[in-house]
């Protein structure tokens, strides 16, 4: 709660007459589509975002968006604010979804031994460029830069990349335990930077 | 793996880069590890704020593919809350029992103070150490709490200390013999079906820890101890370290 409340200005407002996005979701919970498409209003920008980001596809991604957010109609009978704030569920879920995909797509490119990734890095750029800027992604970016670089590539690599640890290391040359540890402290000091909370 | 090693696995839990067989195995010990869940948490809502960073506007069509599916889609059962015991139940007292258990709080109280001690070096985490010093005084504050113990083979001795009415246990274990690289203890506890269940794994390169086992608890018979590889074991593998009785 105390995040939503709290948030910094982003592009896309709720009506004030709609309430916080937890009083949303309790409506969603109770079967309410019209909440749901406010619900949709508030998170798909941030689901699309990351799920794009990784997968880098824009057909793919919306595939992926969609799933989500109908796992998120699906499950939100089952949401507990106790256990993470709204937008983290959600943009939990997104990210395993994308890390699913991009997991299932490398073992079959691996099978099939087709490897398209030159159309890939020519869409990173376009993606780069669609990020809004405003007070959130600059304090994200602010506090990125305050990691260290093996931090920052680890928790980039991995989340953005959506490489495991044993990748991640093999990209970074850098052994496995030093791998888990800056991914762990990495997150740590953005936490701290960010000042966000787990509740 | 020692235990801080475990310790550092939220960091690519959170960034969904660990490989599935190192998930599940971190997901088990998450589940008895309530300093790791809370960390969690905490680095999830972290990790998420890159996620808002690169928000971008989705296709407009989009949302009317989705608002045209949610119509088809019947949304889940809430789960319903347990609810909590009206009154406690007194305790099933076992004959002669009470007595000891008199003591034994009194010595439990001893070992919590040196799991204290001990749980500074090992994490260097003051907050950690607190949290399992006041889980523990909750415990035995409970009128029913009861305590056992028993000798592990190789080495120091195993002290359950536990609440039916809470169903909760932590165990205390005490000068036990490090593990090889890839062995860890775990701990079990069997039902009256003298079925197993995993209580979740302690470390097998420290020699005294505490570990908390919320849930399950109530309804067990004995409290086992094994050596397993890492990162733990479905089955236990016999013959145990440790059986104790715990009714």
């Amino acid at each position: 709660m105390s995040e939503e409340s709290t948030a910094l200005p982003w592009p896309v407002m709720v009506d004030p007459e709609a309430g916080t996005p937890a009083d949303l979701m309790a409506r969603v919970a109770r079967g309410d589509s019209a909440a749901f498409a406010q619900l949709y209003d508030l998170m798909a920008p941030r689901v699309y975002g990351l799920i794009r980001r990784v997968l880098r596809n824009p057909a793919q991604s919306e595939e992926v968006t969609q799933e989500v957010m109908v796992e998120v109609w699906r499950t939100a009978t089952r949401y507990d604010a106790d256990r993470g704030s709204l937008t983290s569920w959600i943009l939990t879920m997104a990210h395993r979804r994308a890390i699913d995909r991009v997991r299932s797509e490398q073992s079959s490119t691996d099978r099939e031994q087709a490897v398209a990734a030159a159309s890939s890095t020519t869409e990173y750029d376009e993606v780069a460029e669609t990020v809004t800027t405003n007070l959130e992604v600059e304090q994200v970016r602010h506090c990125l830069s305050a990691l260290t670089e093996l931090q920052r590539e680890s928790v980039t690599l991995a989340y953005y990349g959506g490489y495991s640890y044993r990748e991640v290391a093999e990209l970074l040359d850098a052994k496995l335990a030093t791998i888990k540890a800056r991914m762990r402290d990495g997150l740590i000091r953005l936490r701290d930077c960010l000042g966000v909370t787990g509740r | 793996m020692t235990t801080p090693e475990v310790h550092t696995l939220t960091g690519p839990y959170v960034l969904n880069a660990l490989p599935e067989d190192e998930r599940i195995g971190f997901e088990a010990h998450l589940a008895d590890c309530q300093s790791c869940s809370s960390e969690v948490a905490e680095l999830r809502e972290a990790a998420n704020k890159l996620g808002t960073a690169v928000a971008t506007e989705p296709p407009p069509a989009l949302k009317a593919r989705i608002l045209a599916e949610i119509a088809t889609i019947r949304q889940l059962h809430p789960l319903v809350r347990q609810e909590e015991p009206v009154a406690p139940q007194p305790p099933a007292v076992k004959k002669g029992y009470t007595r000891r258990s008199f003591f034994g709080l009194a010595a439990a109280g001893l070992a919590v103070a040196g799991a204290g001690a001990i749980a500074i070096d090992q994490y260097r985490d003051n907050s950690r150490t607190t949290k399992e010093n006041e889980q523990l005084a909750a415990l035995l504050a409970e009128s029913d709490a009861q305590m056992v113990r028993g000798d592990v083979k190789g080495g120091g001795n195993a002290t359950v200390v536990m609440s039916p009415s809470k169903d909760r246990a932590i165990v205390l274990l005490h000068g036990l013999q490090k593990l090889p690289n890839g062995k860890t203890y775990q701990l079990w506890l069997m039902d009256k079906s003298r079925t197993m269940h995993s209580a979740g794994l302690a470390s097998g390169q420290a020699t005294d820890q505490a570990k908390l086992i919320q849930g399950g608890v109530a309804d067990k018979i004995y409290f086992g101890l094994t050596v397993e590889n890492l990162p733990g074991s479905p089955t236990p593998t016999l013959p145990p370290a440790a059986l104790i009785a715990m009714a």
